[in-house]
């Protein structure tokens, strides 16, 4: 498929000597909002730091903006894809704006004024510019994720993976987080990967999602949200989907 | 055997009746074992698993258990829980690894930490090479904000060491050199000492002290907090952004602190001749002709050196804490312990290598 940004091709993803998912397999395609769910300890993290080249392939293929994850790629890959953390990971020792200015002052020529106002537009763009001068220890765990996507987006990334973004977060604020990625996803057309477990921001945010089950160390469902909690013949994916009703 | 009678079911009244379990194991089996509940109104999670344990140890003396429930408290405890999964529930024995095992698991984890340095090594070697071919490169900020902290901020506790190290010097040799008359030449073990050898030791010390556990404790909360995997992600190596400047700023405090320790002794020193009658005109004549210029540069080039290692030994166990509740602290003291040991090392290999040189 001509627009496939991610493919994933009987991926065995864990850490060396310790395999946690065996034979996954997904794409995922431009403009996507791609979730990766499943309970605790299931591995979808793991798949991401594969995704994202923090930890090397077990075995299997791994493609990412088009380029095969591999050392000799991981720096091309790394120049297409933005990361948000769970706990937003911005540099305790720089403010808000220094934050997002780094990418840019380390991968760009732009002089200081137009690093400054690109850092501004995008602290805007995430309707954080009131914080740009306050350090990360002031702000609250909303505000630290949107600040931390806005460090991910200054260089304009193809694909944005987020980890567990409503993670720590009250309704509201994981409401606007949802709201926030569907806006960059229309506006910017980023491809977006999300790792999460919430029900409520997978059925508004997701287009598609692949689940994975910690008992059999696999992927034991891909397809839309909605189609997999109407369909799925699979008892794991139903109660997953019921909260355990089903 | 006399019957157990429960009278309260909180933790601390049950934890008295655990002792009646021993009575219960003499027994030789066919025996009734009372328990007497008729004065509790409720149970609690403790009297539960005293339950049980009592149950269970009965059971395998072959005993018999009779209980005076009025209230029946002790019923829906069995409905609830399996007795027979509790059979056998104490502690387990720490099985020890065979020795064969335990040699072969140290041998991989050493080469493991050998693997691990030698990779910090040579990725901070390759962002040396290109901090020099690319200077714009380096993070000028961050080196200038780690030299205040490890330089400026030692100034104090290390003049002050200094400054007591001259003057122990002084008061312990001057106590045998006056004997001979001649505790003049205390100056000149003082400015030998301190300038050669003893300058550079301590302040790398307190230096290892301070900052080489500062810059594990910072460089691993970075780690548990993910910075260093954003930062990896970024495109940005951790080692050009954390480590170089840090190492730099290390390299380039210890002279200057090794400076004012040095001169702090030198005055400590002259303050306990001059109890001992000794014109501050000689001491500091005997002072500038003990120490050659060689001898200052020589102590200066190993203040740097030691800072270099306690710079690089500081940031490789921040670099490698693990994610776990004590792995800061597990970092920091693995920074000082490691930073000291090195420090020792290399003094004790330069000093041979001096001597066989003659210098």
């Amino acid at each position: 498929m001509a627009d496939t940004v991610i493919e994933v091709e009987h991926l065995d993803a864990g850490y060396v000597g310790v395999p946690v998912l065996h034979d996954v397999n997904f794409s995922v395609s431009r403009g996507e909002v791609f979730a990766l769910l499943g309970g605790s300890g299931c591995g979808k993290s793991t798949i991401m730091k594969h995704l994202i080249g923090l930890n090397p392939v077990l075995g299997g293929k791994v493609s990412v903006a088009g380029l095969e994850m591999n050392p000799a790629n991981r720096a091309r890959i790394l120049r297409k894809i933005g990361v948000m953390y769970q706990s937003g990971a911005l540099f305790g020792s720089m403010n808000v704006l220094e934050n997002v200015m780094l990418p840019l002052e380390e991968f760009t020529r732009l002089p200081a004024a137009a690093r400054r106002t690109l850092a501004l537009m995008q602290l805007d763009l995430v309707g954080l510019r009131e914080a740009a001068d306050k350090m990360p220890n002031d702000l609250s765990g909303g505000m630290k994720k949107r600040a931390a996507i806005a460090r991910a987006l200054a260089l304009e990334p193809e694909i944005l993976f987020l980890d567990e973004p409503s993670a720590g977060l009250d309704p509201l604020t994981s409401s606007a987080l949802d709201d926030l990625i569907l806006r960059l996803r229309d506006t910017r057309g980023v491809t977006f990967v999300v790792v999460t477990h919430e029900l409520p921001s997978i059925f508004k945010i997701a287009d598609r999602c692949a689940m994975f089950d910690r008992a059999r160390k696999a992927m034991v469902a891909l397809g839309r949200p909605a189609d997999l909690r109407d369909g799925s013949s699979d008892p794991f994916v139903r109660k997953f989907f019921t909260r355990g009703g089903a | 055997m006399k019957p157990i009678v429960v009278k309260a079911a909180d933790a601390d009244s049950i934890a008295r009746h655990w002792g009646d379990l021993r009575h219960v194991d003499r027994l030789r089996g066919g025996e009734v074992v009372v328990l007497d509940v008729s004065a509790l109104t409720g149970v609690t999670a403790a009297f539960e698993a005293f339950f049980v344990a009592l149950d269970r140890h009965v059971a395998a003396r072959a005993a018999r258990l009779e209980a005076v429930d009025p209230q029946g408290l002790l019923a829906p405890i069995r409905a609830r829980y399996d007795f027979n999964a509790y059979d056998g529930a104490a502690p387990a024995r720490r099985r020890h690894r065979p020795f064969l095992v335990a040699v072969g698991q140290g041998v991989c984890n050493w080469c493991a930490a050998a693997h691990a340095n030698c990779t910090f090594l040579g990725e901070t070697f390759a962002n040396a090479l290109s901090m020099i071919v690319h200077p714009r490169r380096f993070r000028f900020r961050d080196a200038s904000l780690a030299f205040e902290r490890a330089g400026f901020d030692g100034l104090p506790i290390t003049t002050a060491i200094g400054f007591l190290l001259g003057l122990i010097l002084a008061f312990e040799s001057a106590a045998s050199l006056r004997t001979f008359g001649v505790e003049v030449y205390v100056a000149d073990l003082i400015a030998i000492g301190l300038f050669r050898e003893l300058g550079p030791l301590v302040t790398a010390i307190i230096l290892a002290g301070r900052s080489g556990s500062a810059f594990a404790a910072e460089i691993g909360t970075m780690k548990v907090d993910e910075e260093l995997d954003a930062l990896t992600t970024l495109g940005l190596p951790p080692v050009r952004f954390l480590v170089m400047p840090r190492v730099v700023a290390a390299t380039l405090a210890m002279p200057v602190l090794t400076i004012f320790a040095e001169l702090a002794g030198l005055v400590g020193g002259s303050i306990v001749l001059q109890l001992m009658r000794v014109p501050p005109v000689v001491y500091w004549s005997h002072v500038t002709s003990a120490a050659s210029l060689f001898m200052i540069l020589f102590g200066l080039g190993k203040a740097a050196l030691f800072g270099f290692l306690v710079g690089l030994i500081g940031c490789s166990a921040g670099m490698r804490t693990r994610n776990t509740a004590d792995g800061v602290g597990v970092a920091a003291t693995a920074a000082v312990v490691g930073g000291i040991v090195a420090i020792a090392v290399t003094d004790g290999l330069l000093a041979v290598v001096c001597y066989l040189l003659g210098v």
